[in-house]
């Protein structure tokens, strides 16, 4: 299994659309909205590094991305 | 499907309270009529208890579309029923142990008391031994507000737990504090670290965790049951498997009903802190109320007092229960940490040394921009500056680090 951080930039808008687009995408295993840098951290769970392309590219077409930066996940110590 | 994980939680949570309200009514009800042995009553539970869960569970095996049904309707990381992992076995005994001692504590004070809504509100103190424990295990300082809604919940417990027929029995207050609670910790912490345990790298699941509980309790139950007949001369062992002969239907009744209880819980502990859970799962002081007046009205237990006085006091403790919950659901902050490390120093020795941080839960080393995503956890964005961000500071090997505060949160369950 490949892990996957995508972090995203948004256009001021309904960030609410967007992030209900996001939910129906079957890979995506956590969505945050944050304050900071960006705006939205999304965890994404996948098979092959294919499949994540097509996750990314699922999410850059939701309507209010700006912009998307994939971070995949080397090694995790977690609770 | 993508949903809050507060909301599933705390609906799990709920209802699993409401179901245990209901059982301890049914215990009341065994307990004041057919088996009054506290002994008996709890060795009978975990053998007929074997039975029925072992027909739950084969049931929820079936296959439909592809996926079991227990997949379906009750936790989707359920496959089949199967053999316990030998890495699970070092939770297991632990959790069959504190069952065990629970059970039987719980069924003394039932048979003390008699009136499940004084019972339950006395075990909700364990929320006191669970934020200890969790301070040591998950490394996470109670914090003021943590420490003032386990008070009230603690104050309140005692206020709901005074019997509306207007007694207090201190027999049964040893047994809550040396006996139950202890017990409860120990089953919760070790039911928790089973469930996010992985097995064949999936989420361990709460149908073959409860399965494997009932079976391991009922091993050590039948052990206590022996040394105590030994040491004291009884009977009890025998009385036991009699029980469950004799009351099969009542005692089957109660362990279905309990299964499903203990699934919901055993699903909310998987998503929440185990004080959280816990704190929802206070409400059962609540939920038994109407159930102690039902089971009054068929004479089961004592009639109960309409002292307006004693009336007010249970309403207050009731209240303080709630209010604790509350408390304690809002407070909580968490955070993502971007870190970019300076070039000479180790990925894997950085990582242990942001793992030691109080409040971290989750260091992940990324391909990518940052070299790590830390993910924290905290009462107060006070407390993730005084322990998070002046020890981040103290390790050498950062150069930079970005903290954005999570605002909201959807998580797959």
């Amino acid at each position: 299994m490949i892990n996957a951080y995508i972090l995203l930039t948004m256009r001021t808008g309904d960030s609410g659309k967007a992030i209900l687009e996001m939910r129906k995408i079957e890979n995506v295993e956590k969505i945050s909205v944050v304050a900071g840098e960006y705006d939205i951290v999304v965890r994404v769970q996948v098979k092959t590094l294919e499949s994540l392309l097509k996750v990314t590219n699922k999410i850059q077409m939701i309507d209010g991305v700006k912009k998307t930066t994939t971070s995949v996940i080397e090694k995790e110590i977690a609770l | 499907m993508i949903i809050r994980k507060k909301y599933l939680f705390y609906a799990l949570a709920f209802a699993s309270s409401i179901i245990a309200a209901s059982v301890s009514a049914i215990d009341a009800t065994i307990s004041q009529i057919y088996i009054p042995n506290p002994w008996a009553f709890s060795f009978s539970c975990f053998i007929v208890g074997i039975i029925i869960s072992l027909l739950i569970v084969l049931v929820f095996s079936i296959p439909v579309k592809g996926r079991s049904l227990g997949s379906r309707v009750i936790d989707p990381s359920f496959k089949r029923l199967r053999l316990v992992r030998k890495e699970e076995l070092k939770y297991h005994i632990p959790a069959a142990v504190g069952n065990a001692i629970l059970t039987i504590g719980y069924l003394s004070l039932l048979s003390i008391l008699g009136d499940p809504s004084t019972v339950l509100p006395f075990s909700q103190i364990v929320i006191l031994y669970l934020i200890l424990i969790e301070s040591i295990t998950e490394k996470n300082m109670p914090t003021l507000s943590e420490i003032q809604s386990s008070i009230i919940v603690t104050f309140g417990a005692i206020l709901g737990s005074i019997s509306l027929t207007g007694t207090i029995n201190l027999a049964s207050l040893a047994i809550v504090f040396l006996v139950v609670n202890p017990a409860w910790v120990l089953f919760s912490i070790n039911q928790r670290k089973l469930k996010i345990l992985k097995v064949d790298n999936r989420p361990n699941d709460a149908l073959n965790i409860r399965f494997w509980n009932v079976v391991f309790a009922c091993l050590f139950t039948a052990i206590l049951a022996i040394i105590y007949d030994f040491i004291v001369g009884g009977n009890n062992f025998i009385e036991g498997i009699a029980a469950s002969i004799n009351h099969f239907s009542w005692v089957a009744l109660t362990m279905g009903v309990t299964f499903f209880s203990y699934v919901f819980y055993i699903r909310a502990l998987g998503i929440g802190k185990a004080s959280v859970t816990q704190a929802v799962r206070a409400s059962t002081v609540l939920f038994a109320i109407p159930f102690s007046i039902l089971i009054s009205y068929f004479n089961v237990i004592p009639p109960f007092t309409t002292d307006p006085v004693m009336i007010l006091i249970k309403i207050i403790g009731t209240i303080l229960v709630i209010l604790g919950i509350v408390s304690f659901a809002l407070a909580l902050v968490k955070a993502y940490v971007f870190i970019n490390i300076k070039p000479g120093y180790s990925i894997e020795e950085t990582m242990d040394k942001l793992w030691t941080i109080w409040g971290v839960t989750r260091v992940t080393a990324i391909a990518g921009k940052y070299d790590f995503i830390v993910k924290i956890r905290t009462r107060t964005l006070v407390k993730g500056y005084e322990q998070i961000i002046q020890k981040l500071e103290e390790i050498d090997a950062i150069k930079d680090y970005k903290w954005q505060s999570v605002l909201k949160e959807w998580e797959k369950i």
